[in-house]
C-alpha cells in the first residue's frame, strides 16, 4: 500500500510517480466513484472550480487562493486534463485529494475526460512522453468512465460542465443516464459535457452539424422545473475567469489563468456560501520562476528560425 | 511571481525583480540563439542587466543600415546600438519592438486576447453576424511601413476575420450525420406523447449560419496609392531567402485560434524575419477539421529594401483528412496524429489547388 500523503507531495512538486502507483490510485479511485450518483449531492458552503487543463501550477494557486482542501469543500467541473504540460500531475492531485479528504471535492466529468479526445489534444502524448508507454493513460481513462455528471449544491445550484440537454429535462432524468462508459457521440450525455448557452430563442443545432446551444429560455425553464436558481458550468474561456448570463441564471467558471501559457485571460472560482450568495476569486497564472520549480513553463520566447 | 505576493502588503522587492526578468526573457528571445545563453547567465547574476558590460560582434558592415526604435527592446546584436532596457514590473506584458531599414520600418505588437467588452464590441459592432472564435489576440499585428512612399501592409485579427464568410461552409463535424439521426429518432418516437422531449423540427436545422471553420483569405491589409499588382509570374528568391543570412529582427505570434469544440483546429499565425537585405512574413492559416479535412492558406511577403520591392504570394492547399494522413510513413513514429499538428508536415503533405502572385516596384 503507498503513502498517500507522501505522494500528494511529490505530486505538489511535479515529480514522478511509478507506473504501479497510479494504477493503485486509479483502482481505489474508481471504487470510491462508483457509488456516487450522476448527480451528486453537495452541501455548502463549497468553492465551484471551472477547466484546469494539465495547468498544475495554477492548481495549486487555486488551492491556495480558495481556502485549501483541508479547510474548503470543492467541486471541479471537469476538464482537468489536456493543452497543459502536467495533465497527469493535475488529475492524481484531484484523485489523491478525493481519496484522502472523500467529502470535500466532487469530480464532474469534462468533455476532454474521454480516450478519444485525449488522443488528440495532449495527455496522451504525455503520458507517452512521461512513461514511454500508454498504460497510466489507460488506468486514468478507466477512472473518467466513472466520474459525475453533475452536482447539486443545497438543491439551489446545478453545477455540469457543459450545458443543458433537451433529452434530460429534469435532474432525475439525469440520474437515470448510464454514465459508466465512453462519452457517445450523441444523446444526453453527450449534450451535458459539450453543450453551450447562446443567444438563441430554442435549441439550436451548431453550424459544424453537431452540438446544440441553447438560450435563456432553455435556462428559465431548467431552473424553474427543477426549482433551482442557478446553472455553473465551465467549458468554454473567459478573459475575466467568469461570466453570468440570462439575468445571473447561468454562470461559466474558468479556473485556467493564461490558457495554453498564451492567452493572457485570468481565472476565477465561484464560492456559493450558506445563505446562497455567490462570490468570485480571481487569480493570475503562475510565472516562470525558479524557485516554485516550473522553470520548464514555456514562455512567450519565439522560436528563431529560418523559415521559407 | 508566485501566489504568495497577494499576502503581503507595499511593494515586494522580488516582485519587481521576477517581473523585470519575465520582461527581460521576452525581449532576450529576440536575440540570436548564440547569443543568448551569455545574455542570460550575466543577467540571473546581476538582476538588472549592464548593457555598458556586454560585448557585441563587429557589425559585418562598416556602417549598419537600420535603426531599432523600441528602447524597451534589447540592444541589436548586429550594430551594437546601446539601448538601456527600461522593464516596467507589471503584467501582462506588452511587447512592440519596431526596427528600420532605409525607408522601410517594421513593428509588430503582442497582447493577450480580447477581454469581454472588446470581445462585445467585435461581436456586435465590428464583426457583426459571426460567432467568434474563442481566442482572439486582436492587439497584435504585424506593420511594414514603406515611409517614403506612404504604402503600408499590415495583418491582424479584425481584417482577417472580415475575410470570414457568413454563410454556410458546407463542411460538417464527422458524427454529424449519426447525431442528427439520432435526435432526428428520438423525435419521432417522443412525438405521440410529446411530453419530455422539448425540441421543435426546427431545431435540428442550423439558425446561424456562418463559417464555423474560420477560412480566411486574408492577405493582409494594404494601404496606399500604389498597389500590388498580380503578376503570377513572379516568385520569391528562394535561394535568397534559404540562405543563413544574420536575422535583425523576428516575431512570430498568432491573430486568432479556435479549436472548433474539439473537433479540430483553426488558427491564423503570422511570422516574420527581417534580414539586412530582405525582410519575409508568412502568415499561415491552419484548419484541421479531425477525420475530414485539412486546409492551409499560406501569404508570404518578401521585400527586397535595395530595390524597394515587394512580393506577395498567396497559396491553398487542401485535401481530405484520410489522405493526407495515409502519407504519413515514418516521419513521426509512434503517434500519426502527431503529423497533423506540423503544420510544415501537412504543407508538404497537401495538395496545392491554387497559387497567385503579386508584385509591386517604387
Amino acid at each position: 500500500m503507498f503513502d498517500l500523503d507522501r505522494v500528494i507531495s511529490l505530486l505538489r512538486q511535479g515529480r514522478h510517480i511509478t507506473e504501479e502507483t497510479v494504477y493503485a490510485l486509479c483502482l481505489l479511485s474508481q471504487e470510491l466513484l462508483m457509488n456516487e450518483s450522476n448527480v451528486t449531492h453537495v452541501n455548502t458552503p463549497v468553492t465551484i472550480c471551472g477547466d484546469i487543463h494539465g495547468q498544475l501550477h495554477d492548481l495549486l494557486t487555486l488551492f491556495e487562493k480558495s481556502g485549501g482542501i483541508e479547510k474548503s469543500r470543492y467541486i471541479f467541473l471537469g476538464d482537468f486534463v489536456d493543452r497543459g504540460f502536467y495533465s497527469l500531475e493535475s488529475f492524481l492531485l484531484l484523485l489523491c485529494y478525493k481519496l484522502r479528504y472523500p467529502d470535500r471535492i466532487t469530480l464532474i466529468r469534462g468533455n476532454h475526460e474521454t480516450r478519444q479526445i485525449t488522443k488528440v489534444y495532449g495527455f496522451y502524448d504525455e503520458i507517452m512522453r512521461k512513461y514511454g508507454n500508454s498504460n497510466v493513460w489507460r488506468y486514468c481513462c478507466e477512472v473518467f468512465d466513472y466520474l459525475s455528471l453533475g452536482a447539486i449544491i443545497n438543491q439551489s445550484v446545478f453545477c455540469v460542465h457543459g450545458g443543458l440537454s433537451p433529452d434530460v429535462m429534469t435532474i432525475d432524468e439525469i440520474r437515470s443516464v448510464d454514465r459508466k462508459q465512453e462519452v457517445p457521440h450523441e444523446g444526453a450525455m453527450c449534450d451535458l459535457l459539450w453543450s453551450d448557452p447562446d443567444d438563441v430563442d430554442t435549441w439550436s443545432l451548431s453550424p459544424r452539424g453537431a452540438g446544440f446551444l441553447f438560450g435563456g429560455q432553455q435556462v428559465q425553464e431548467f431552473l424553474s422545473r427543477n426549482g433551482v436558481d442557478l446553472i455553473a458550468r465551465a467549458h468554454q474561456l473567459v478573459m475575466e475567469g467568469y461570466k453570468e448570463m440570462f439575468d445571473n441564471g447561468l454562470v461559466t467558471v474558468w479556473s485556467a489563468p493564461n490558457y495554453c501559457y498564451r492567452c493572457g485571460n485570468v481565472a476565477a472560482v465561484l464560492r456559493i456560501d450558506d445563505d446562497l450568495s455567490r462570490s468570485y476569486t480571481i487569480f493570475e497564472a503562475v510565472q516562470p520562476q525558479n524557485d516554485v520549480g516550473n522553470t520548464i513553463l514555456p514562455t512567450r520566447k519565439p522560436q528563431m528560425d529560418y523559415f521559407l | 511571481m508566485s501566489g504568495r505576493r497577494y499576502n503581503t502588503k507595499g511593494i515586494n522587492v522580488l516582485e519587481v525583480n521576477s517581473a523585470r526578468e519575465a520582461h527581460a526573457r521576452t525581449v532576450h528571445a529576440r536575440l540570436p540563439v548564440n547569443q543568448q545563453p551569455q545574455q542570460q547567465r550575466e543577467f540571473a547574476r546581476e538582476q538588472i542587466p549592464v548593457p555598458s558590460r556586454r560585448v557585441f560582434p563587429r557589425p559585418a558592415t562598416a556602417t549598419p543600415r537600420h535603426v531599432c526604435n523600441n528602447p524597451n527592446n534589447p540592444p541589436c546584436a548586429r550594430c551594437g546600438t546601446t539601448i538601456i532596457p527600461s522593464p516596467r514590473a507589471t503584467l501582462p506584458l506588452e511587447d512592440c519592438p519596431s526596427v528600420t531599414i532605409d525607408n522601410w520600418t517594421i513593428s509588430t505588437r503582442k497582447r493577450p486576447i480580447l477581454n469581454s467588452q472588446e470581445f462585445e464590441d467585435w461581436e456586435n459592432n465590428r464583426l457583426k453576424g459571426l460567432a467568434l472564435p474563442e481566442m482572439i489576440f486582436g492587439n497584435n499585428y504585424v506593420r511594414i511601413e514603406n515611409t517614403r512612399d506612404n504604402w503600408s501592409l499590415e495583418f491582424n485579427a479584425l481584417d482577417a476575420l472580415k475575410h470570414v464568410k457568413l454563410e454556410d461552409s458546407g463542411i460538417r463535424v464527422a458524427y454529424s450525420q449519426k447525431w442528427i439521426n439520432s435526435k432526428q429518432e428520438k423525435h419521432k418516437r417522443q412525438m405521440p406523447g410529446g411530453a419530455n422531449f422539448d425540441i421543435e423540427e426546427s431545431s435540428l436545422k442550423i439558425a446561424h449560419q456562418y463559417d464555423w471553420t474560420y477560412t480566411t483569405k486574408y492577405r493582409g491589409t494594404e494601404e496606399g496609392t500604389l498597389r500590388l499588382q498580380r503578376d503570377d509570374e513572379a516568385s520569391l528568391p528562394i535561394d535568397k531567402l534559404a540562405r543563413p543570412d544574420n536575422i535583425l529582427f523576428f516575431d512570430d505570434m498568432i491573430l486568432f485560434e479556435d479549436e472548433l469544440a474539439d473537433n479540430g483546429i483553426s488558427m491564423l499565425n503570422v511570422k516574420i524575419r527581417v534580414m539586412d537585405e530582405r525582410l519575409l512574413i508568412l502568415s499561415r492559416f491552419f484548419l484541421r477539421v479531425d477525420d475530414v479535412l485539412i486546409r492551409v492558406i499560406d501569404t508570404r511577403v518578401c521585400i527586397e529594401f535595395q530595390e524597394n520591392k515587394v512580393l506577395r504570394e498567396f497559396k491553398e492547399y487542401e485535401g481530405a483528412y484520410k489522405d493526407v494522413i495515409l502519407r504519413h510513413r515514418s516521419s513521426h513514429s509512434h503517434d500519426p496524429k502527431a503529423a497533423l499538428r506540423d503544420s510544415n508536415w501537412v504543407v508538404q503533405n497537401t495538395p496545392l489547388v491554387s497559387r497567385q502572385c503579386e508584385s509591386l516596384a517604387f
